[in-house]
């Protein structure tokens, strides 16, 4: 008895410390796949949108650049004619150098310039306007001649069309018998 | 004595023939004509200018003496042979609208010798906006049933350009008193409108937006279609008889010159080569040669060439400032500048002259007289007078001497053709 009895604890002894450690291995469950990425869907509602007064830096150079024309454009003189005539009086020459050193200037070189003629009222149908398209050609010849690239200028005449004053005077007369400009970017 | 008589009837035939000579058609004894309207026409403003518009088409045909007084009286009513007993004709007249709104005129018009109606017509409209049409057929109806030479520029078009701004004109259409206007072209400047053909049914203009360009448009489709565009300046002068070529003022190089058109071969053929201005050219003598304004002496006068040839001929020798003409046949009318003030106002008269005589006929005696268009039968002349801070329409009969000016609203006209 007391034999089977040590026989038993001794078998019981080696079964618990005769064991070794059991890795348990947890089988996948059967017919499943391996897991792979999803394909992502750009998502771009939202993006990009600017507030107001917000400037993307292209934007802000146009403006900047209309700026600089309009402020160079209003810097330039009118050029003023005698009654019926489309030569340059010699008191104009000064404001004709003023223009070509204005329209020089590396800040305005990137415009072009738009040389209007313009009449007073006296003239009549197509000679009217004639008159205003010789006088731009004879400011356009001046600058040239002051260093102004030809090919920036171009010339139009706006006969009587485009008066800056409609009092009949002699005064508001001169003042329509002109040539003046616009730049173009 | 056969042959003298020959000589001296051969002559005065000639004479009679040229109006540049102040021969004036015997118009002593105009056959009066009286108004009648009836009770029951439309009053108000068309009303008014209904009955202004006949006696002043009856007046400017030359043909009758009309009586300034329009009195009032039933179509159907006795004629008062007391108060017409020097009167030939009598007109009486109803406008009303018809119960679809349509505008509608009843015209009869007497015989008070006979007492019999000469013509009895009912017109129509449906836009009554175009009232002076009715007016303008009425008093041609007239005309032709009296067998009276033609007056068919009463019933034509004008068409005209207005400045609505700076650098804004329109182009209008009108009846020949531009009292009916229909705007055409709006916004931006359009300039230099000109009638394609006798039809009227389109017109050149030149778009100033940009690039100065040529326009055709048809009136009645509404289509407008580009003929070409130019630098400086581009104006169509004149149309051949034909249609199919035009005379521009072209300055490709600010250099404005002469230029003829041909729209089938779209070949451009430059006609002037001076170095100043050279422009307004128009057909003479069936197309053989041209007339234009030319600076080439220092001041604008005029002068005529044949195309492809360098001779050039002086047309006009007085006068210090001549331009703005307008031919017919071998007529020239233009607007001479006969001051020369830059401080104040200026006279522009209005001349008539002629490639075939040395004559040279003075049209108007003061104010400023400008835009001369003949009538498509060459026998009257359209322009505009400012006279005194008032501006009006004229209208001259060349055969009858007689010229016609009447008040004129419409505000600053660049160009206008007939």
């Amino acid at each position: 008895m007391k034999k089977s009895l040590w026989f038993t604890l001794f078998v019981a002894a080696f079964l618990i410390t005769g064991c070794a450690k059991k890795t348990i291995e947890i089988e996948a469950p059967e017919g499943s796949a391996p897991t792979t990425q999803e394909q992502a869907i750009e998502v771009n509602e939202g993006s990009g949108i600017k507030s107001v007064g917000e400037m993307s830096e292209e934007s802000m150079t146009q403006e900047e650049k209309l700026r600089q024309m309009k402020m160079i454009e209003s810097q330039a003189k009118k050029i003023y004619f005698d009654f019926d005539k489309y030569n340059i009086r010699p008191d104009q020459m000064p404001r004709v150098e003023y223009d070509a050193q204005l329209f020089n200037k590396p800040e305005a070189k990137p415009f072009g310039i738009k040389v209007e003629g313009n009449c007073d009222e006296w003239g009549t149908d197509e000679y009217n306007y004639a008159l205003g398209l010789k006088r731009a050609k004879s400011v356009k010849d001046a600058l040239a001649a002051r260093g102004v690239d030809p090919k920036r200028m171009s010339i139009i005449s706006y006969g009587e069309s485009n008066p800056v004053c409609t009092e009949h005077t002699k005064e508001c007369w001169a003042k329509n018998r002109r040539v003046e400009f616009e730049l173009i970017p | 004595m056969r042959s003298l008589i020959l000589l001296v009837c051969t002559t005065l035939f000639l004479f009679a023939s040229d109006m540049t000579l102040e021969i004036v058609k015997d118009v002593g004894n105009l056959p009066k004509i009286a108004i009648e309207v009836s009770p029951g026409s439309i009053t108000g403003k068309i009303g008014q200018k209904f009955s202004k518009l006949l006696l002043g088409d009856l007046e400017v045909t030359s043909h009758f003496d009309a009586l300034p007084s329009v009195h009032i009286a039933e179509l159907s009513a006795p004629i008062d042979y007391a108060k017409y007993k020097d009167t030939a004709y009598l007109l009486r007249y109803k406008l009303f609208y018809d119960d679809f709104g349509n505008l509608e005129a009843k015209a009869v018009v007497y015989d008070i010798k006979t007492g019999q109606p000469l013509l009895q017509k009912l017109y129509r409209l449906r836009d009554k906006e175009r009232y002076p049409f009715i007016a303008h057929k009425i008093v041609y109806d007239l005309n032709e049933a009296l067998h009276f030479p033609d007056v068919a520029f009463l019933k034509s078009f004008v068409i005209f350009a207005k400045y609505t701004g700076p650098k804004r004109s329109d182009i209008v259409l009108s009846d020949y008193t531009l009292t009916y206007q229909k705007t055409i072209i709006h916004g931006g400047l359009n300039i230099f409108p000109k009638w394609a053909n006798k039809e009227q049914r389109a017109f050149y203009y030149t778009d100033m937006q940009g690039r100065p360009t040529l326009y055709r448009v048809d009136i009645y489709k509404g289509i407008r279609t580009k003929i070409l565009s130019g630098a400086g300046m581009l104006v169509c002068s004149d149309v051949s008889e034909d249609g199919s070529k035009l005379l521009l003022t072209m300055a490709p190089e600010a250099q404005p010159d002469i230029y003829e058109y041909n729209l089938y071969t779209h070949a451009l053929r430059r006609v002037t080569r001076y170095p100043g201005i050279d422009v307004n050219g128009n057909y003479i003598e069936e197309g053989s040669r041209v007339v234009f304004v030319s600076d080439r002496l220092g001041n604008p006068t005029i002068f005529a060439k044949k195309i492809g040839s360098t001779a050039v001929e002086r047309i006009v020798y007085h006068g210090k400032n001549n331009s703005a003409l307008n031919s017919y046949g071998h007529y020239i009318v233009y607007s001479s500048r006969e001051t020369d003030n830059a401080f104040g106002p200026n006279t522009f008269n209005l001349y008539l002259t002629s490639t075939t005589s040395d004559y040279i006929r003075r049209l108007t005696a003061n104010g400023v007289n400008i835009f001369p268009r003949f009538s498509s039968d060459g026998e009257t002349v359209l322009f505009i007078k400012e006279f005194k801070r008032q501006t009006g329409l004229g209208v001259i009969r060349l055969k009858y001497n007689k010229s016609y000016v009447f008040p004129l609203y419409t505000g600053k006209i660049q160009s206008i053709d007939w």
